[in-house]
């Protein structure tokens, strides 16, 4: 196995999850217990059924949600103790593709990824250029003034992918990038994740589409019934 | 700069996606500064005629006798110990003869076959300014018709009793009115900026999970508060100067309102009012803003 698949000592490591869970009113346990820890510049995928809590993971990694029990912690920090202005900040260095994308529909392409800059005050030159790079990588040019309430489903997709990684951000967290994708334009979203995973930035992706991984050298974890277990695959392209 | 410009791009954004209801707090506003300054302007000018009225003020008492002329700066000092006295004139029956067949005109013949011993010799007191309210006026009236040989004192005592009252009771109104417009505009800023934010309520979640910090939600907001504060205190008090000049070109002439002299809003009051305006429109954007800034 290559060097990147082997699970991160403590000192390199971004997230810190330990014995986290998470309960849903009235009692469905999403998480239970779940340890796990991901190191800087790694690329890891999420699996497991449906319902068996990989959108609950990352949203606790986005602040979306707060664990039950448990801790979290990202770049050393506690993030259950972030709030405020460093909280804000937190998440300005993570780029999230949601799986339910949560894009501004009356808003065009341009001004969905460009808000995502915005936030961070930066230059629009420069905001400009990133958002017809990030356009032209994920193969929706001709779509940058187009209200994303007008698009299908995949281009919407994309566009929250390219918001997630607008501001080269050192976490993104994909929740089913490919959900609505065909193998073309799957393909551009991995190549675009596995570039920027090359540049050092960690990424996250829980997919039930075993294409994304089957081939990837990448640790490969299984969630189900809300325990994680980490799958140790068998390398067809070992030389 | 950067900052600045930012503020100014969403808030075109906004203005855009919600520009009935921000023509609606604005034209609240303005109508709001409208008629509160409307009473403000009839209050100021009340004022003004009645501390002219005041100058024009004199006190009339009648003698049982003239006063010869040796005594007369005793009785000057008895009135001046009760109050301020600008002038006091004494008039001689000769003289209020003269100055009624004057009065008289051309009926002045019915005074023909008259003498001036029917009427009453009398002294006029002119109060110095700071004799200004009706109880003191009614004091001074009271002591001067407890002088001897005072018969009578006259003032136009009814007609200042009801000017007085009219004056106050514009101080009310004005006051009144003031704090209603200023409650109401409070209120409605708010709650229209209130809806623009609700109507944007998916938006702010979004900006929320991309790490936009409090100020950037906050920025735009309060000078969205501070444009429609100022626009709208300029176009109320612009209004309310057209609507002082057309009253003043349509009822000028001999009248009631000649006596006024209407004048426009000193710079200070109108000032005054459009910094109020100003500072409540941004405490309400704030204020309803509040509440969104809560994660
Ligand atoms: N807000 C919520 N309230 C109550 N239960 C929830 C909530 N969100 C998720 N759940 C439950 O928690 C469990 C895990 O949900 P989660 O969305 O994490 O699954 P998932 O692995 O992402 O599924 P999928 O592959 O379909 O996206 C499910 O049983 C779901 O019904
Ligand atoms: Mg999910």
């Amino acid at each position: 196995m290559s060097s990147s698949a082997t699970a991160p000592t403590i000192d390199t490591a971004l997230i810190d999850i330990v014995k986290v869970t998470k309960t849903y009113p009235p009692d469905i346990m999403a998480l239970d217990e779940v340890s796990l820890t991901v190191g800087h510049g790694e690329m890891l995928f999420l699996t497991g059924a449906s319902g068996a809590g990989k959108t609950t993971l990352l949203k606790l990694l986005c602040f979306l949600e707060t664990p039950t029990m448990g801790l979290i912690e990202i770049d050393k920090r506690d993030i259950g103790k972030l709030s405020g202005h460093k909280l804000q900040q937190m998440r300005q260095h993570i780029g999230v593709a949601y799986q339910d994308f949560r894009l501004l529909p009356k808003q065009t392409v341009y001004q969905n990824i460009a808000l995502a800059m915005e936030v961070r005050y930066e230059n629009p030159k420069f905001i400009k250029q990133r958002v017809v790079e990030l356009l032209a990588d994920l193969g929706l040019t001709d779509k940058i003034h187009t209200p994303t309430a007008k698009l299908s489903r995949g281009e919407q997709q994309r566009v929250s992918i390219a918001r997630a990684c607008a501001n080269r951000p050192p976490l993104i967290l994909a929740d089913e990038p490919s959900g609505n994708l065909d193998p073309a334009a799957t393909s551009l979203v991995m190549n675009l994740f596995h570039r920027l995973n090359e540049e050092g930035t960690t990424i996250i992706i829980a997919t039930h589409d075993q294409t994304l991984y089957q081939k990837s050298p990448h640790r490969l974890l299984n969630l189900e019934n809300g325990k994680l277990q980490e799958i140790i695959k068998v390398n067809f392209d070992l030389s | 700069m950067r900052y600045l410009s930012f503020i100014f791009g969403q808030l075109a954004r906004n203005f855009r996606h919600g520009w009935t209801s921000q023509v609606m707090t604005l034209f609240t506003v303005s109508l709001s500064v409208l008629i509160f300054s409307f009473f403000f302007l009839i209050y100021v000018n009340m004022e003004k005629a009645s501390s002219r009225l005041g100058n024009e003020l004199r006190l009339i008492v009648s003698l049982e006798q003239e006063v010869p002329t040796a005594f007369r700066p005793e009785f000057k000092k008895k009135i001046t110990d009760f109050a301020k006295v600008d002038k006091i004139v004494f008039i001689s029956r000769e003289e209020a003869f003269a100055r009624l067949s004057k009065q008289l005109g051309r009926d002045s013949d019915i005074l023909e076959d008259l003498d001036p011993s029917f009427l009453p010799y009398t002294v006029e007191i002119f109060p110095a300014g700071d004799l200004k309210s009706l109880t003191r006026i009614k004091d001074f009236s009271d002591y001067l018709g407890s002088l001897p040989g005072a018969v009578k004192v006259q003032y136009g005592q009814e007609w200042l009793e009801r000017f007085g009252y009219f004056i106050s009771l514009l101080r009310m109104i004005v006051i009144l009115s003031g704090s209603l417009l200023i409650l109401t505009s409070v209120f409605m800023v708010s709650y229209t900026i209130r809806l623009t934010l609700e109507s944007r309520q998916e938006e702010l979640e979004i900006l929320r999970f991309l790490g936009a910090t409090d100020r950037y939600i906050r920025g735009p907001v309060i000078v969205e508060g501070f444009l429609l504060g100022l626009l709208g205190a300029c176009s109320g008090l612009l209004s309310l100067f057209f609507l002082f000049q057309w009253i003043k070109n349509h009822f000028s002439g001999p009248g009631f309102l000649n006596f006024f002299e209407l004048s426009f809003l000193p710079l200070a009051n109108s000032g005054s009012i459009f910094l109020i305006a100003l500072l409540l429109c941004t405490c309400g954007s704030l204020i309803s803003i509040r509440k969104y800034l809560k994660v």
